[in-house]
């Protein structure tokens, strides 16, 4: 605002008046230009994300109705869900910003899918792909570091297939309401909607920074 | 929805879904289906014998919950208790619009939208410069 007087007083010394639309605009507007970019952006992440939602949804729907007519209708039915207690095995993370009061903070919002991390996964991912064959050292304690190391390597890509199995075995158990042997196309269908759900988080943290701006701008 | 307690930070949540069949039986194959020792669910399946009063009834429960942080609703079903979605403007739980299969997503429906969309209206800063 500032810098706008500044410019402004600078126009009227050389004789040249500033336009008055674009003082009324930012009278209108009440806020910086920075948070008018960050709602801008936002709201069209927003749109892009409903897009892409809409496309992961109708992948699900017509998977869905392919399971439906291979397994036969009985088999694919809202009458088999069950209604004994249980945890969700996908849950979200919600993260308030340090500097702000919950009530009126932008809050974000993170995928944990069959109870593991979205961070946790993604180092699983990377060490899987880092495994490479190491020589196995037998006798001293003392073993070198580079050895120490491979170690290391071993026990977290063992524990990354343990994760990922574990991961295999939440999938599996989710989809056994339907019956012990399950049509593939039930799988993808539920890959189409584990798709669509990170598509959902994006989409409320879009949600949340464009209400979040919206509220500093207007006036 | 006054005096809702705040999520903790860091804990988890639970995403409800107010939804058709299809669309609920998708996602609880994804794994958000959750049942309390109560049995209460959070999803609830709208067929054509579901009333606007169930709709509502489980619109206010869901966004009264301390442990969900997400609601999904259908937009069609969101027509229905569209005066109540409209009027909800807390940021947690998020309340987002979703499609359905027989129904496609409609911006001008949005409460969101709807309620941000005078930024981008002519009319409003066309009637200032008048």
């Amino acid at each position: 605002m500032a810098a706008a007087t500044v410019a402004a007083e600078e126009l009227r010394q050389m004789g040249l008046q500033p336009t008055p639309r674009v003082e009324k605009a930012d009278d209108v507007l009440g806020g910086d230009d920075d948070e008018i970019l960050r709602f801008m952006d936002s709201a069209d992440s927003y749109l892009l994300l409903m897009d892409s939602l809409s496309s992961a949804l109708r992948q699900g729907w017509l998977d869905l109705a392919s399971a439906r007519h291979s397994m036969g209708a009985s088999r694919v039915s809202s009458t088999l869900f069950d209604h004994k207690e249980q945890c969700a095995a996908t849950k979200l993370q919600v993260v308030y910003p340090a500097d702000l009061r919950p009530s009126e903070s932008n809050p974000h919002f993170a995928l944990s899918k069959w109870c593991l991390q979205e961070s946790n996964s993604g180092d699983v991912i990377g060490m899987q792909d880092s495994t490479k064959p190491k020589l196995r050292y037998r006798g001293l304690a003392a073993a070198p570091d580079g050895i120490n190391e491979s170690d290391a390597t071993t026990a977290k890509s063992s524990t990354g297939v343990d994760t990922s199995s574990q991961v295999q075995m939440a999938r599996s158990k989710a989809l056994s309401v339907f019956g012990a042997l399950v049509s593939p196309k039930l799988r993808t269908t539920q890959v189409s909607f584990e798709t669509a759900l990170e598509l959902i988080v994006e989409l409320a943290n879009s949600r949340s920074t464009m209400l979040s701006s919206f509220s500093q701008i207007k006036p | 929805m006054a005096g809702r307690a705040n999520i903790p930070a860091n804990s988890s949540a639970l995403i409800a879904i107010i939804a058709d069949e299809d669309t609920v039986t998708g996602f609880l194959m994804a794994g958000v289906g959750n049942v309390d020792l109560r049995k209460k669910t959070n999803y609830l399946l709208v067929d054509n014998k579901t009333t606007v009063k169930q709709i509502e009834d489980a619109f206010k429960e869901f966004t009264a919950r301390e442990d969900i942080a997400i609601v999904l609703i259908s937009q069609y079903i969101a027509n229905m208790i569209r005066f109540l979605v409209d009027s909800y403007n807390k940021p947690i739980p998020a309340i987002l619009e979703i499609p359905s299969k027989d129904h496609p997503y409609d911006p001008a429906n949005d409460s969101v939208l709807s309620r941000v969309k005078y930024l981008f209206s002519a009319d409003s800063v066309a009637s200032d410069r008048r």
